[in-house]
């Protein structure tokens, strides 16, 4: 039990909504001296005839989250946006309080949270390493020690004296991380900093976490959404919902468990009643479905599986030529298709409709539906958006490549390197 | 795995995050641990300050410089405060270069969360750091201030009659520590009263433009009319300004009692600011 390195015990966060603290300052002169001067109480009763802290107000980013680690050991903190990750880590770091309960531990703690935290535009990459090898904890020795490897690393040596504003993002970025990837903490706590930067330099610098972790036997506390690189890291993941811990134990277990539950959600959409469901005069979608084509359903949905969507709206009008439109969206907007159907003249009445999209098409990653329907292919009837939301899980054999594929689509066209020879003059 | 309960505090852990911040825990061996980080933010604020600037660290210079010629024409040629066989010049140099001391100090230590905030909420070290190191660069620029103050004090003293005496010098180190112990403190409370009132931002200015005019620095606490001097009195930089001019000049209304006021003061905001700020500091980051 002595390798444990670090153990929290029922972390808690409370944050009030709204505004916090009443804002005005003699209001926090009042409230302040009758609760610590005269000791009432519930002063706010006295002042607005309510209580101020009533539960309505407030929400716990985090609630009884326990864990320990031992030296080596790599911790993953998966779970949605709002989860309480972000929360988390800052009070790991010491950022911010807990409201409630202890968090021990043995050794220096650094905290990655941003990449390039506490650089100062105007003064060149030399002093910001500096600067930012400071703030991050490391002694002026260790800078200098590493001073040359840190630039390398960097690959901005050329303008290793220019000031850090007259850099590209990407040359800004590469240097910040840099300077934080020659940390050599005992316990790393690192947020999303690796969704910066091209591929190759995420590569770089999850090859530099692994070596940490691995080689160095350092502990490191990873956020990330990439469930691919948290799979590759992390010895040990936590799954936070809501600000508990829903989950914790081995990697592979957690996470699948975690993508397992992520893609039942809102994966079917149906109403009883025309006046519930969504859509106006003309159109009315009382049912939608994705079926993801998978034969045990406790399994995940992946880049391999096809997905059959099916529909069923209501025409309220006689006799008019409709055409729908499923459109795929990616989380940031961006469209990736439109199918269309075939425009032909309706009755009024239900119309059910189906597409099937064929697995190895899709990237991994988030996405969503939308329904759009039209009268004479011209005018539109109704737009029923982001109707389906849904994740795609990454599937990878044989590959080193843990970072994010790129491209929305990924289709397994076959690609076929064949060998000539080396007879140069064949050419 | 089985599990012996071994009781958590037989281990020796290292550190440990609590609820609760206590008033009073200034943790020295940690502040000096974090001396090289100190260094560095001073170092990158004074280089910040001169980056792509005509005239550098000149500016140190000038600012008091333009102040003392207008302080001379406004104050002594249009309304005609008498400085005695002092020169105006030299009599007014001394009163700014103590109140920039002060000034400078109390401001800039007042902004240490509202300028700092994007680095508070990503990293972690001890936050009065960030306020020692203003401390740091505001001496050091206070410093180069002196040194025009010294070199004024020659060129007069050697053309002029003005009586050099070595051992009343040595009095402005006192003086200069309380002075800037004031400036500190006082900054550190308002630096914890700005970040959560942020229309108080406002009324530093006006404090600091206010206490400028009950501050001995162009008059001395002898030109003001009896009835008047309580009102100087009670201020407690106004015997530090006495002291500072007597330092140089040889003359002026010295009170040790004043003087000790204003001791006493200095410890007192020093501590209660270094208090205020070590138990709301992290409360504050929730609120940022």
């Amino acid at each position: 039990m002595s390798d444990i390195v670090i153990q929290a015990k029922n972390i808690s966060k409370m944050y009030q909504l709204g505004s916090i603290g009443s804002g005005s300052l003699r209001r926090d002169m009042q409230y302040w001296w009758e609760r610590e001067i005269l000791k009432k109480e519930n002063p706010n009763q006295y002042i607005n005839g309510s209580n101020k802290i009533d539960n309505a107000d407030m929400i716990w980013a985090l609630k009884n989250v326990n864990f320990e680690l031992k030296q080596g050991e790599a911790l993953g903190i998966i779970g949605s946006n709002g989860a309480g990750k972000s929360t988390l880590l800052k009070v790991l770091s010491r950022i911010i309080k807990p409201t409630e309960g202890i968090v021990r531990g043995r050794g220096r703690i650094s905290s990655l949270l941003e990449v390039g935290t506490g650089f100062h535009a105007e003064l060149t990459g030399r002093e910001n390493i500096f600067i930012s090898g400071h703030i991050l904890g490391m002694k002026k020795t260790e800078i200098l020690a590493k001073f040359d490897e840190i630039v390398n690393f960097s690959g901005v040596e050329a303008f290793i004296d220019t000031p850090v504003k007259r850099y590209s993002s990407g040359m800004y970025v590469r240097l910040a991380f840099a300077v934080a990837a020659h940390l050599e903490p005992d316990i790393l706590i690192v947020d999303e900093v690796l969704a910066v930067g091209d591929a190759d330099f995420q590569k770089k610098c999850l090859g530099k976490m692994n070596d940490a972790s691995n080689k160095s036997g350092r502990t490191i506390i990873f956020v990330s959404h990439n469930l691919q690189a948290v799979n590759n890291l992390c010895t040990n993941a936590l799954w936070l919902e809501k600000g508990s811990v829903r989950s914790i134990g081995n990697t592979k277990s957690v996470v699948n468990e975690y993508l397992s539950t992520l893609h039942k959600k809102s994966s079917i959409k149906e109403f009883s009643t025309l006046n519930e469901a969504p859509g106006n005069d003309f159109i009315r979608v009382m049912y939608i479905e994705l079926i993801p084509d998978l034969l045990d359903p406790n399994e995940v949905l992946d880049i391999r599986t096809s997905l059959t969507v099916k529909f069923r709206f209501y025409n309220a009008s006689d006799n008019i030529v409709i055409s729908t439109d499923l459109l795929l969206f990616t989380l940031a907007g961006e469209c990736i298709f439109d199918i269309p159907s075939k425009p032909a003249t309706y009755k009024k009445g239900f119309i059910e409709g189906e597409c099937k999209i064929p697995g190895n098409f899709l990237n991994d990653g988030s996405y969503s539906f939308t329904l759009h329907f039209a009268k004479d292919t011209s005018s539109e009837l109704f737009s029923y958006e982001e109707c389906l939301m849904f994740d795609i899980a990454d599937y990878r054999e044989n590959s080193n490549w843990y970072d994010k594929w790129w491209g929305y689509v990924r289709p397994d066209f076959p690609l076929l390197l064949t060998p000539t020879g080396n007879n140069l003059k064949s050419l | 795995m089985s599990k012996k309960e071994i009781d958590p505090e037989l281990l020796n852990w290292e550190w440990e995050i609590k609820p609760e911040t206590s008033w009073w825990n200034l943790n020295f061996k940690e502040l000096v641990s974090y001396k090289d980080l100190t260094l560095q933010l001073a170092r990158k604020e004074f280089l910040g300050l001169y980056q792509q600037t005509l005239l550098g660290p000149f500016w140190a210079l000038l600012q008091p410089l333009l102040t003392v010629i207008t302080y001379v024409i406004v104050f002594n040629r249009v309304i005609g405060i008498s400085t005695g066989s002092v020169p105006p010049f030299l009599f007014n140099l001394i009163g700014i270069t103590l109140w920039n001391l002060f000034s400078e100090m109390f401001l800039q230590t007042s902004k240490t969360f509202s300028l700092n905030i994007e680095i508070f909420s990503k990293v972690y070290f001890p936050r009065i750091i960030v306020a020692i190191s203003t401390l740091w660069l505001q001496l050091i620029l206070f410093s180069i201030q002196l040194l025009l103050l010294f070199a004024t004090y020659l060129y007069f003293s050697i053309i002029g009659d003005l009586h050099f005496d070595i051992s009343r010098i040595f009095l402005i180190f006192p003086i200069i520590i309380i002075t800037t112990g004031i400036g500190f403190g006082g900054g550190l409370i308002f630096s914890v009263l700005t970040a959560k009132y942020r229309d108080l931002t406002a009324l530093i200015q006006v404090v600091i433009r206010l206490l400028m005019f009950v501050c001995p620095i162009f008059y001395t606490l002898s030109m003001v009319p009896e009835n008047m001097q309580w009102l100087v009195i009670i201020n407690p930089l106004s015997s530090l300004f006495e002291y500072f001019r007597f330092a140089f000049l040889g003359t002026g209304t010295l009170n040790t009692f004043l003087l000790m006021y204003s001791a006493v003061f200095m410890v007192i905001i020093v501590c209660f600011g270094i208090m205020l700020f070590n138990k709301m500091s992290d409360k504050l980051i929730d609120i940022l």
